[in-house]
């Protein structure tokens, strides 16, 4: 009898813990879905919060938004449950190409619209693609560096790559562009380093480099979390001075580039789409039967001190 | 004669790891012409080497204790991050007007509760470790995310907070804060009750038991310390990077198990010391940044670092055949 109530609570305690956390979301005309693949990255919190303030123009269309935490299965499950659930419109952000092609066709198949954010899949399955170019991002970098260098006068400039996580896409195209610019620069040295879009691990391994090179002029990251970790460390070196920082990314709010960019900590950040605004307006159109051109690419944008407080205004969600 | 000075000396062990690695490191390292020492052995690269391994150098210290006592706990690094994002989220906001201690507090209590709960279930639930840590892991990384909505939070940017978290992340104060945690657990571990009773537990908690040891409450303790300084690690990450990242700490449990096993540490039990986590620990981080001074692909220094490991633990089985 004992065992018997301690089962039955512990099940009921189990079952008002799943109820509480899928409360059901009140009736509109049309229902939006954003399939996520990780919100635990900053630009991806970013695109987020923005649909979630964008929503609320449009009252006949309500968003649902699911966050696969970069694992494929999870992602594919969702976009099930979300055909499942006869949504009008699909917002997926692949978590990679390959395994979330063929639940997105289904999605299509079942006469749900699809828009494709940022990340392509493997065929066009979907209705429109938003997304930007992390080459065009990686060459304006690269041009900046090399303007820097060239204004400055510097001789055998000496510049910190600090790398994203090796394998991934933007890694390579954020790579690929800067070079075709910083590499032609006369007696260029480059110092690459990984540190996997880390914070923290940017510090660690700029600390190292601090220590193997007594001149640096330049730090290009991949991302801005990896430029505040190169300039914290340098910074704890004193020598924060003797080079600029350059970052990728120009999210808003208060741990975003920009603000790093506003206080000087950065030289400037390239403003990377987050393709929220355009990707729901579209499933906006979407679902009322408009048309949308099958494919928006964004342009990049370079943030400096000038510019940087009107950046911070658009792209910060209180 | 050697033999038994060597068991004897047992103790020393540990140590032909970190003279292995320091010699290495020695050896490779770059050297700048015009200077007297090679730019490993420069002060201010050793600063940042202690710097570097004491955020899980701490984790390991409540992982040694942990490890001794028979057990494993896998969520330090998830209450790292937790420690991380509360104190950032704490000092940021609610305690605008407090002192910074409301945040620390508020984050140690957290790491300390999330310690003892799991203590309080692995022993009189009898669950396994792993799977109840496990659990605290998961749900602890799920809750540190949750409270901050995914986000990072910036500290010691502006007027106020800049004095605490530039005081609390600086060298000179993360790595004395390591240095006390584990002078804190080899005195625990070596000069009290608690510390024996642990390897009593580890080599066989039936015996320890049947000794009229009480084994419930010295399992409690152990993930109450090692939840508790994993929010010290916590707080010190957050004031490291100046952000309270509930992302922070991923798989640090097993860099902190690694340092332990490396510093002979067995994972079955009963056996382990401090000191071995302390070389374990720098061994790690000797070689990492030899490697980054070296410039070493990134791809490379993975696979260099795991026949380290694995090295570092078959020299310390050598040592012990010999000696026994």
């Amino acid at each position: 009898m004992q065992r018997f109530a301690k089962c039955a609570c512990t099940m009921a305690v189990v079952t008002l813990t799943v109820l509480a956390g899928c409360a059901p979301p009140a009736a509109k005309k049309f229902v939006i879905a954003f399939s996520q693949c990780n919100s635990a990255e900053p630009y991806r919190t970013a695109q987020n919060n923005i649909m979630r303030r964008e929503i609320t123009k449009y009252a006949d269309c309500q968003l649902l938004i699911q966050d696969a935490q970069q694992d494929n299965a999870r992602q594919i499950a969702q976009i099930e449950n979300f055909i499942t659930q006869k949504i009008d419109v699909l917002i997926v952000a692949p978590n990679e190409a390959a395994p979330i092609t063929a639940p997105v066709k289904r999605a299509k198949d079942a006469e749900i619209k699809v828009v494709c954010l940022e990340r392509n899949l493997v065929e066009p399955v979907y209705d429109v693609f938003v997304g930007a170019d992390n080459v065009k991002i990686g060459e304006m970098a690269g041009q900046f560096v090399a303007n820097y260098v060239a204004t400055k006068g510097i001789a055998d400039p000496i510049i910190v790559e600090m790398k994203g996580l090796l394998g991934t896409k933007p890694q390579e195209e954020r790579h690929d562009g800067a070079r075709k610019f910083i590499d032609p620069i006369p007696n260029v040295k480059v110092i690459e380093e990984v540190a996997g879009w880390i914070q923290n691990e940017a510090l660690k391994r700029m600390e190292t480099i601090l220590q193997a090179n007594p001149r640096i002029d330049v730090v290009y990251a991949h991302n801005d979390p990896m430029a505040i970790g190169c300039y914290w460390a340098a910074k704890n070196a004193n020598r924060d001075k003797e080079m600029i920082f350059v970052g990728v990314d120009g999210l808003g709010g208060p741990d975003g580039g920009i603000k790093h960019v506003m206080d000087g900590r950065l030289a400037c950040t390239f403003y990377y789409p987050t393709c929220a605004a355009e990707g729901l307006e579209a499933a906006v159109k979407l679902a009322h039967g408009e048309t949308v051109p099958q494919t928006m690419i964004l342009d990049p944008a370079l943030i400096t001190p000038e510019n940087a407080a009107q950046w911070y205004k658009k792209a910060t969600v209180e | 004669m050697i033999k038994q000075r060597l068991s004897q000396y047992g103790w020393l062990r540990p140590l032909a790891t970190l003279v292995f690695v320091v010699i290495l490191a020695t050896a490779f390292s770059p050297w700048r012409a015009g200077e007297t020492y090679p730019v490993f052995w420069q002060k201010a690269n050793l600063a940042n080497v202690l710097r570097q391994i004491s955020d899980i150098g701490i984790l390991a210290m409540g992982m040694t204790l942990v490890i001794i006592s028979g057990g494993i706990d896998l969520s330090v690094g998830s209450l790292l991050a937790l420690s991380c994002t509360v104190f950032a989220y704490i000092f940021t906001t609610v305690a605008a007007a407090h002192s910074p201690y409301s945040g620390v507090l508020a984050a140690l209590a957290m790491t300390a509760g999330f310690g003892l709960v799991s203590g309080v279930v692995i022993s009189k639930l009898r669950m396994q470790p792993f799977i109840v840590t496990l659990a605290a892991m998961i749900g602890a990384r799920g809750l540190s995310k949750w409270l901050v909505s995914n986000q990072t939070i910036a500290v010691g940017y502006d007027a106020r907070t800049a004095a605490v978290v530039n005081f609390i992340g600086q060298k000179a104060f993360v790595v004395p804060a390591f240095l006390v945690v584990t002078v804190v657990a080899f005195i625990l571990l070596n000069n009290t009750r608690f510390g024996r009773y642990l390897y009593a537990v580890g080599g066989s908690e039936d015996c320890a038991r049947l000794s009229g040891i009480n084994v419930t409450w010295v399992k409690v303790r152990v993930y109450l310390f090692s939840g508790f300084i994993a929010g010290i690690a916590g707080v010190l990450y957050c004031c490291e990077t100046h952000q309270g990242d509930p992302k922070a700490g991923m798989s640090y449990e097993l860099d902190a198990i690694a340092a332990a096993v490396i510093g002979g540490t067995s994972l079955a039990g009963g056996k382990g010391s401090i000191l071995g986590t302390v070389v374990g620990a720098l061994a790690l981080g000797i070689l990492s940044n030899i490697l980054g001074l070296k410039n070493v692909d990134e791809n490379v220094q993975w696979m260099l670092k795991a026949v380290i490991i694995l090295a570092a633990v078959w020299l310390q089985l050598l040592g012990k055949k010999k000696t026994a």
